[in-house]
């Protein structure tokens, strides 16, 4: 990767070479769309029964529920206005939490705009949204739950498997959304076990290209179309779709699912590492988010006290290196993360989180590079700091 | 969004950092909960009165840094009466330039140097400790910058109003309710007045 350390793989990952060799032929000599009878758009209606086949085994579906999408996002805006334009007829409020994905977060906020209530639950201090409060939140004209399956900024696993005993006693149908662009490629899903009416999946997070995502939605579960047009490859999605994105999608879950074990494995070893060389190598570090098992194994994300994250991230750059941060210098509306902000973290706790989150591609040595860097910016950093300097001259 | 070479220059290598032994005045504005949080220390010839020495302390951004850094460089060698003329923009020309939503860090150095100067006038009897009242709500007013265009809310007439009775503080906006920097403004507002003694509430309305 041209020299360069990449530690930003939640927002996107490269494409496998792999993945990139098995989009070509799509690109020029098999273009074509699907279509009936002729043999171009059959070859593509078999290819892309093939595509689909790959993604619903890695989700334990039938390929009949797997249907693409143009990314993860719309896979959402599909499944959500989907479910709600169809049953809202049987109720009109809906449960998020605070800590979810922005694209559950803003769908609640515009069905709250058209009139629908919504319940925001609230997480502990490690991110996790418990099922007791779920639980408490059903209401007879609940319609929605929707929830992050591994959350995107500290890497929870939310407990799915309690929210679905939660919904199937809720005397009512009440549809479950899952986003899973975290969680897909890092943990076994088994959507019809998981419970959830649909889930969203993303290409990109697992080495796939960008732009394209899949909707799993369950058998039998009536959607609203959200878009209305011409139907080449999937009706819920109409208009067209690329081909070769498909291909490649296809390609990339057979590299990450071939051994999921493995896969899953390898990064667990490398955050375990990442967290151990962080602690040992620079004082006055947090984890953010719960350690060990319920956590994603490719997610850490950590507070250095008395600095600021955008200075970090800047200076960490200087080195080639790329991770993101929680600091409200480095967002676009100058606040600081909501994540971190409703587990109870404070300004300066957010203001210094850094998110490591890393891949197939990730090593033991970019690691090594990456803490050793850091650990002199967050000293250089200190001895700038009037908020060290104030509790070093306390110490004396 | 992109920095300037100058400000990353600033930034990577920041020009008299570090804390002052026994200054003869400093000042610290910002908070840490706004992510941003600047000390500047003076050492002023009592004779010639010009800054002889300066440095600072930062926490923050990237910006932050690099425009205490030039801040410093800007005032070190002038008389006091020359100092007291640096502005934000000359700290941000100096930089050539910064993204709209840092220039609120040159005014956060600009305004540091400004306090450390007025504290070693007042210190050393050279000007009486100013009274509180409407001219010093519009001038804290003037160091909040709007962060889409990089300029600041009074010149930019967003505020409509601004009273001040007994303790009230009381500001009409001019913003949109469809702004989505509308409470990040209030918030700076309120930081920027809260720490005056006399205001012991602070009333923002929106239209």
């Amino acid at each position: 990767m041209n020299g360069k350390i990449y530690l930003d793989n939640c927002v996107t990952t490269p494409t496998a070479p792999e993945v990139v060799e098995a989009m070509q032929p799509y690109f020029n000599s098999q273009f074509w769309f699907p279509g009936t009878f002729i043999s171009t758009g059959e070859a593509t209606n078999a290819a892309l029964a093939g595509f689909r086949k790959t993604v619903a085994d890695s989700l334990h579906a039938s390929p009949e529920e797997i249907h693409f999408t143009s990314g993860g996002t719309l896979a959402n805006n599909i499944a959500i206005k989907g479910i709600l334009g169809a049953h809202s007829n049987q109720g009109r409020h809906l449960i998020v939490s605070v800590v979810d994905y922005p694209d559950l977060l803003t769908n609640a906020a515009y069905f709250e705009n058209q009139g629908f209530s919504v319940t925001y639950l609230e997480p502990d201090s490690e991110g996790f949204v418990s099922a007791a409060k779920l639980q408490s939140a059903l209401r007879p004209d609940t319609i929605l739950f929707m929830t992050t399956i591994v959350n995107h900024v500290v890497g929870t696993i939310q407990p799915i498997a309690e929210y679905k005993e939660v919904l199937a006693k809720a005397g009512h149908k009440v549809f479950f959304h899952a986003d899973a662009g975290q969680a897909y490629g890092k943990l076994p899903l088994d959507a019809d076990a998981l419970g959830v009416d649909t889930l969203s999946v993303s290409a990109h997070k697992i080495h796939g290209p960008q732009g394209v995502g899949a909707l799993y939605v369950r058998q039998g579960t009536k959607l609203a179309p959200l878009i209305h047009g011409v139907n080449r490859f999937d009706p819920l999605q109409n208009g067209g779709i690329s081909i070769a994105l498909l291909a490649g999608f296809a390609k990339a879950v057979e590299l990450t699912f071939a051994d999921l074990d493995a896969t899953v494995r390898h990064l667990r070893g490398l955050s375990d590492y990442l967290l151990e060389r962080l602690e040992a190598s620079i004082p006055d570090i947090e984890l953010n988010g719960p350690r060990g098992e319920q956590r994603a194994c490719h997610n850490i994300n950590v507070s250095i006290a008395y600095i600021e994250g955008e200075a970090i991230t800047m200076m960490l750059d200087q080195y080639g290196i790329t991770v993101a941060t929680g600091s409200a210098c480095a967002s676009q509306g100058l606040k600081p993360n909501y994540v971190l902000m409703a587990m109870g973290k404070n300004h300066i706790q957010s203001h210094g989180s850094i998110k490591f989150t890393l891949s197939r591609y990730t090593t033991r040595e970019d690691i090594d590079f990456t803490v050793a860097k850091l650990a002199e910016i967050a000293a250089a950093l200190r001895a700038r700091s009037p908020l060290y300097q104030t509790k070093t001259d306390l110490e004396k | 969004m992109q920095y300037s070479q100058k400000v990353l220059d600033h930034f990577m290598h920041p020009h008299n950092v570090g804390k002052m032994e026994n200054p003869d005045a400093t000042a610290t504005e910002g908070s840490p909960a706004c992510g941003d949080q600047v000390t500047v220390y003076l050492k002023v010839d009592e004779e010639k009165k010009t800054i002889d020495d300066i440095s600072f302390l930062s926490y923050g951004c990237a910006s932050n840094i690099a425009t205490a850094s030039i801040i410093t460089d800007l005032a070190k060698g002038k008389t006091l009466d020359e100092a007291k003329a640096i502005t934000w923009k000359d700290a941000m020309e100096a930089l050539d330039g910064l993204p709209p939503v840092k220039v609120h860090c040159s005014v956060l150095a600009a305004d540091t140097l400004q306090t450390a100067i007025s504290n070693y006038e007042i210190a050393h009897g050279l000007k009486e400790v100013p009274n509180f009242g409407k001219d010093t709500i519009v001038e804290e007013l003037k160091k909040i910058i709007y962060p889409q265009v990089g300029e600041d809310i009074v010149t930019l007439k967003m505020v409509k109003y601004v009273g001040f009775t007994d303790g009230e503080v009381l500001i009409d906006m001019n913003m949109q309710s469809f702004d989505t920097w509308r409470e990040n403004v209030a918030e700076e507002i309120r930081e920027h007045l809260e720490k005056y003694p006399e205001v012991k509430h602070i009333q923002i309305n929106f239209p």
